[in-house]
């Protein structure tokens, strides 16, 4: 038994976690973040991170990048395309491979910022209460209602029929460049193990432009999970895997796998994924709510890892998605339970490290791997190192089914369990991967 | 001339049920089509002398009652028959059945799995109580949401009011059907792979999707909203085929006073100040009327019969964008005999084994990789099909002894790469044939007569375009107030005096007549 | 295909005379034996009954966590019974709405059957995550028989070769009869004294053989349902989509009933942690149920009355019925609804049980049941009557 009194606990020192722990602490709360690494993760946090977040938490050395291009794309023929933070230079640069793709690059940029602005909206607040009777929220989700009806008409019939979509159907509808398809495409498919044919992928698409100037197809990069533990009034103690304690439908506080030790609080908040977070506790749950946790769908695709290149690249953020058929057949591959034979590549150049993104790549043996993503880069096996992950890196695929008052699981998305006093507040709740900080920030405002 | 109230453009079973409506409301109607028989995709004709075939269409689903009802169908020749079961044959030579009772088909599913047996009862519940949320949908004009008018935000309050009334655990169910995949949807549920197979099978009739494309488990409701209908049967095989169904509704309009005239297509819509004011048949004759609705798809009834001149280009271009994709094929075979499936070479007790479907989908992965090929641009080299042999349900189909056996097949794409030949069609029956044979040794030399058809004949018979069973694909961006295009769902046109009221509108697919009869409610509401 | 038969077939089959059969569980099992339940009724008061009950649906739940599964799932207090122990209990959803009732038996420590009335294999795997268990499915393995009646006891004692006045009321032992291993509780379902008899499918026939050949001196008979429900009318006992629809079948709220409506108040512990439906039942208790299951003798004389009226002697149903049947108190309002009923030959009384709300259930209630007499809707007077109509002291003795 620990000596120290915690009045929350909190479950993993990622971004979120971090957040919603820091969120805590300033309502005078004494907050404990266990954390199973003993290493702080080096690579970067991608993804935007809600400026409300820097600012309320006072966070001084967030480091945001932005880099200029933010793709670069490699032609069959030969050279690249550069895509770059100025839509009209992007525009010029694709008038290079297509005329006609150039001239509308204008206002799909514009159309997808539109869409993706209410995406933010739904993004900073618990998701709307769909059953609701509380007039406050009533008003709260006819608020929404009357801004997206004021951003126009078009943007309405664009989201009930953009949503849905698979990114192929929308970028067929808009562009004719394979280059330009594939490259926009694989952000349809990040963490996803869905091809750009599935349903669901326009949605995925929008969810990663979030937060993202108009034109940039590329969630942001940043130190965010460093420069959050540089923040004081949290303990934080690392190297220790935390299962939560439970009884009469009651957290209690959790044990720590290592040491034995049980720390008590009343408050337990994890940022792990929902599952591992509440399967140790299933005897405290309602069968229908544990079988609906154990549907979670959070399927691995990604490997990520490094690239020891020999010298700086010359670009920021290399593309290897030549077309949206190279994706689909990339997908293939993981929907028959292998790794694919050609996987998507991309990679992204952050402070000195090289990181790379890998899909799709799915439990098992991972035969080959490295030699087929090197062989893509023009590299040796020996200058790629891959994490290929089990479980989705977002806890939770964000498919239609698994977001907004369906995430985690549906009815139970305001960050509440059906335990008292336990609290998510991981990617595996609204809004999910993808956006560092946002969950917990939401979680802990729900909490107080 | 002749001045008509109203003229149907396509004698379709959606066309014909406009024009009963309307011509039992007192209408002057004339329904022209272009075919020497009436019922566009649900015709029965005799392709091999003494053996009929429901062409394209072959099972009643949906019919909605208040049609059945409102028309006296059954009166003008409507007789529909059960067709109760079905046969999945696996690979390893087993087979997976579901029959007409509930006792016996939870034992054989009890032989594959004891908690899926136990699951299908539960999942049937969830079901029935999905279906029944829905159904209200069905027989309601879309809402438009982007419009501010009274009638368009009380009737999206009543439809929120609706929902909200499910429940929540109704609702997330509903969401889930909604945007999953089949196959991710039936994997909460059952663990026998053949189980999946065979459902999801269902979920991607028509759609150029595979059972694991997120946005095909809402067609599984499709099954359960039949059995809502329960007495009224709205799942059977029509007595006289398809064909019959078709026939009875033209019989009944006829009954009200409506002309239907055969081989008459039409070439042009006749637009005189932003209103339609007639047709121009294809033979050059002109007829005039107050109403002219179309029950053709939304392709042929916007870009080809009117002048894009005479409509907004917005419009023009959503109809442009209005995927139809077709991705289904149809084999027909006269047989001399039976065949006989390795998996119940008695057929069962009573032969009921070809009372009922066969369902050549044996595992999640064969039907995945049926759609792989159509993905890339091949037909299926060994395809999903729905099999059913209608002479043993109604003996009249086919010669005493002999049978007529009809093949549902998916995928065949209508962008076959290079294009469909003669030798394509031929190649694509042969590999029809081949899979039957795999599951059923034999049945190659029972077979008297074949026809084969293509999506691209689909397109050709019965003009619906790039074969598209359903008038334009059952996507959820092609759903309610977004079909056929935003706006305009709900049975007007942009063109005053033209209406639609085929397929292609809300609620759309199937042997449903939902879309003629919202259609005439709506003209003669406006005719008020 | 078609309907299965129980392992008992090869003996009951031949026995039916009028090929009278009944669907149960997918299984078919005599209505009737002879052409007239009567006889079979009799025994069951008078001698003693033998009733095929193998299609109910079994369950074997071992390992460690086998008693936290079950207490998890029902509402009895599982950790506390015994070896030997048979529990009568219901089960119910979160919401405290009952799904179903049967019985667990303590076999050994970490080894329960559970016995149920719909199937039940995947709510026990729901509700077993993260727990150390194994469910297994032993419904067509295992065949059962019931021996019910005053001479049961007689009969069992001579089969089994021992002395069975020491098992007592819901407990159960092992046991031999003419070789074959069986397991003899003291249950069933006819509230008279009796026992089951659960044994290994293959061994059914020889067991039935023995048991019919000892029990002929004592008269047992071979019984079938119709009798059974007369019996279980008598003894109060509730019959699943008869008296009760499953929180899991059901279609709307209004059919759910909680334990505490149907009667079952004593089977919800007090003492034991969280099961599902816990919080819904503690506050139904602390609020009281707002509906009471119990039974209803019509009044004679007010049915003589009615048919009288008519020119009839009165009539009562030579079979027990299975419908809904309103309710009214005195000024005519329906104040609940009867869902089994019939003429108990023994008691001579028209007995009825029924849902019927809290205010007018107490015992000695006057209220009105609708019965039809020659084609018209009348009502006859009936008082409420706590259960069981029938309750000899045998039955625990």
């Amino acid at each position: 038994m620990s000596d120290a009194r915690y009045d929350a606990i909190v479950i993993g020192a990622g971004a979120n976690g971090l957040v919603a722990a820091h969120y805590l602490a300033r309502t005078r709360k004494r907050v404990l973040v266990v954390e199973q690494h003993q290493a702080m993760d080096p690579s970067a946090d991608i993804g935007w991170v809600p400026p409300q977040v820097r600012k309320d938490l006072g966070v001084a050395n967030l480091r945001v990048e932005e880099p200029d291009p933010w793709l670069t794309v490699p032609l069959s023929g030969g050279g690249t395309l550069e895509l770059s933070r100025d839509v009209a230079k992007s525009a010029e640069a694709i008038r290079r491979i297509s005329s006609a793709d150039a001239a509308k690059w204008h206002e799909f940029s514009a159309r997808m910022h539109r869409l993706a602005s209410v995406l933010e909206k739904l993004y900073l607040a618990s998701p709307p209460d769909i059953e609701t009777r509380d007039p406050r929220e009533l008003a709260r989700i006819g608020s929404l209602g009357l801004f997206v009806r004021r951003l126009g008409k078009q943007t309405v019939i664009d989201l009930a029929r953009f949503l849905p979509m698979s990114i192929a159907e929308l970028l067929d509808d808009w562009f004719e460049s394979d280059a330009l398809k594939g490259a926009l495409g694989a952000l349809g498919i990040w963490h996803l193990r869905q091809g750009p044919r599935s349903g669901g992928t326009a949605f995925n698409f929008l969810h990663h432009h979030v937060g993202s100037p108009a034109g940039v197809f590329r969630p942001a990069r940043s130190n965010a999970t460093q420069a959050l533990s540089d923040l004081k009034g949290v303990d934080v103690r690392r190297g220790q895997r935390a299962t939560v304690l439970a009884k009469n439908g009651r957290a209690t506080g959790v044990v720590l796998e290592k040491s034995g030790d049980t720390v008590l609080a009343p408050l337990v908040v994890s940022s792990a994924p929902p599952r591992s977070t509440l399967e140790p506790v299933a005897i405290e749950l309602d069968p229908e709510f544990a079988w609906a946790v154990r549907n979670i769908k959070a399927r691995g695709v990604v490997a990520r890892g490094t690239f020891t290149a020999g010298a700086t690249p010359a670009y920021w953020n290399l593309c290897i998605a030549p077309s949206l058929d190279y994706l689909e057949r990339a997908y293939d591959d993981a929907k028959y339970g292998r790794d694919s034979a050609a996987p998507y590549v991309e990679v992204q150049r952050t402070n000195g490290r090289v990181e790379l993104h890998v899909q799709y790549v799915v439990p098992g043996a991972h035969q080959g791997l490295t030699e087929r993503v090197a062989k893509a880069l023009n590299a040796r096996p020996d200058q790629v190192t891959l994490q290929p992950a089990d479980e989705s890196l977002y806890h939770g695929e964000l498919t239609l089914d698994q977001i907004l008052f369906m995430r985690p699981v549906p009815g139970w998305s305001r960050y509440r369990t059906p335990i008292e006093g336990l609290y998510l507040c991981g990617s595996g709740t609204h809004p999910g991967g993808g956006i560092p900080g946002a969950a917990g920030r939401n979680a802990a405002r729900e909490i107080v | 001339m002749t001045r008509y109230d109203a003229i149907v453009i396509g004698g379709g079973h959606n066309g014909l049920v406009t024009a009963a409506y309307l011509a039992r409301a007192g209408k002057r109607v004339l329904v022209l089509e272009k075919r020497p028989r009436v019922g566009g995709a649900a015709v029965t004709e005799e392709i091999f002398p003494g053996f009929k075939f429901s062409m394209f269409s072959y099972v009643v689903s949906l019919l909605r009652p208040e049609i059945i009802r409102d028309l006296d169908l059954p009166r003008h020749g409507l007789h529909i028959l059960p067709l109760e079961s079905t046969v999945t044959p696996m690979e390893n030579g087993d087979y997976l059945a579901a029959w007409a009772d509930h006792d016996e088909t939870r034992r054989e599913l009890y032989r594959h799995s004891p908690r899926d047996a136990e699951a299908y009862d539960e999942y049937g519940r969830l079901m029935h109580f999905m279906a029944q949320a829905v159904k209200p949908i069905l027989s309601m004009v879309p809402p438009d949401p982007t419009s501010f008018a009274p009638g368009d935000l009380a009737a999206l309050l009543r439809l929120g009011k609706h929902f909200r009334g499910l429940g929540a655990e109704r609702l997330h169910a509903l969401v889930k059907l909604m945007t999953m995949s089949s196959a991710d949807f039936l994997d909460e549920w059952f663990e026998t792979d053949v189980l999946k197979a065979t459902k999801s099978a269902s979920g991607i009739i028509g759609t150029f999707l595979g059972p694991r494309s997120p946005g095909t488990a809402y067609v599984l409701l499709h099954h359960y909203m039949g059995e809502l209908d329960g007495v009224f049967r709205a799942w059977g095989f029509a007595k006289g085929g398809t064909g019959a169904v078709s026939e009875a509704i033209a019989s009944a309009a006829r009954s009200f006073g409506a002309e239907v005239r055969c081989n008459a297509g039409v070439s042009k819509v006749l637009v005189k100040g932003g209103k339609a004011t007639g047709v121009v048949l294809e033979d050059g004759d002109e007829l005039a009327a107050n109403t002219v609705i179309t029950s053709l798809d939304p392709r042929r009834s916007f870009l080809q019969l009117l002048e894009s001149s005479h409509l907004p280009d917005e419009f023009v271009s959503d109809i442009k964008r209005f995927k139809f994709r077709g991705s289904s094929g149809k084999v027909n075979i006269a047989l001399d005999s039976l065949p006989k499936f390795t998996c119940m070479p008695d057929g069962g007790p009573g032969g009921r084994l070809h009372r009922g479907a066969v369902s050549i989908s044996p595992s999640l992965e064969y039907v995945e990789r049926a759609y792989d090929d159509a993905k890339y641009g091949e037909f299926s080299r060994r395809p999903y099909m729905d099999i059913v042999f209608p002479s043993m349900i109604d003996p009249g189909m086919a010669p005493p002894g002999k049978h007529v056996m009809s093949i549902f097949v998916q995928y065949a794409p209508y962008n076959l790469n290079g294009g469909w030949t003669d030798a394509k069609r031929e190649a694509f029956g042969d590999a029809v044939v081949n899979t039957v044979e795999s599951f059923a040794p034999g049945f190659k030399s029972k077979i008297l007569h074949r026809q084969v058809i293509t999506p691209l004949d689909i397109e050709r018979i019965t003009g619906l375009s790039e074969g598209n069973i359903f008038a334009g694909e059952l996507a959820l961006h092609q759903l309610f107030f977004l079909r056929p295009a935003p706006g305009w769902a709900k049975f007007n046109t942009p063109v005053r005096g033209y209406y639609q009221a085929g397929s292609g509108t809300h609620p759309g697919g199937g042997i449903m007549g939902a879309s003629g009869r919202l259609a005439a409610l709506r003209i003669l509401k406006d005719g008020k | 295909m078609s309907l299965r038969t129980t392992p008992f077939h090869a003996r009951t089959g031949p026995l039916s005379e009028g090929q009278a059969w009944r669907r149960w569980a997918g299984y078919v099992v005599a209505s009737s034996y002879e052409l007239s339940h009567e006889r079979e009724y009799h025994a069951i008061r008078n001698a003693a009954a033998l009733f095929d009950v193998s299609p109910l649906y079994k369950y074997l739940v071992t390992g460690r966590d086998a008693a936290r599964l079950l207490d998890h799932v029902v509402t009895r207090n599982v950790a506390k019974a015994k070896v030997g122990q048979v529990l009568y209990t219901p089960w119910c959803d979160a919401e405290g709405k009952q799904i179903d009732d049967g019985t667990i038996s303590v076999l050994e420590e970490q080894r329960f059957r559970m016995t149920a009335a719909d199937p039940t294999l995947r709510w026990l795997h729901l509700n077993s995550s993260g727990l150390a268990v194994s469910i297994e499915d032993v419904s067509e393995r295992t065949a059962a028989l019931s021996l019910q009646g005053p001479n049961a006891r007689a009969i069992l004692q001579v089969a089994a070769e021992r002395d069975l006045s020491a098992l007592k009321y819901f407990r159960l032992t092992n046991a031999k009869i003419r070789g074959i291993p069986v397991t003899i509780s003291r249950t069933g379902y006819t509230g008279d004294l009796g026992y089951e008899i659960w044994v290994d499918s293959a061994q059914a026939v020889p067991l039935w053989d023995a048991l019919i050949e000892t029990g002929a001196p004592y008269g047992v008979t071979p019984a079938g349902m119709l009798a059974l429900d007369v019996a279980r009318i008598e003894a109060g006992l509730l019959l699943i989509e008869v008296d009760y629809f499953s929180s899991r079948h059901a279609f709307i709220e209004a059919q759910k009933s909680s334990p505490l409506e149907l009667g079952l108040g004593w089977t919800v512990a007090t003492d034991k942690e969280r099961y599902n439906g816990q919080a819904a039942l503690e506050a139904e208790r602390r609020r009281g149920p707002a509906w009471q299951f119990t039974g209803l003798a019509v009044n004679w004389d007010s049915l003589e009355k009615l048919y009288a009226e008519v020119g009839l002697p009165p009539r009562v149903p030579t079979q027990a019925w299975r419908m809904s049947v309103p309710i009214y108190d005195p000024g005519g309002r329906q104040v609940g609804y009867a869902t089994s009923g019939g003429w108990s030959p023994l008691l001579k009384q028209y007995m009825a049980l029924a849902h019927l709300e809290s205010p007018s259930a107490a015992p000695g209630t006057q209220l009105r049941m609708e019965i039809t007499v020659e084609h018209r809707r009348k009502q006859a007077i009936a008082h409420v009557t706590p259960l069981p109509f029938f309750n000899p002291e045998r039955k625990r003795a």
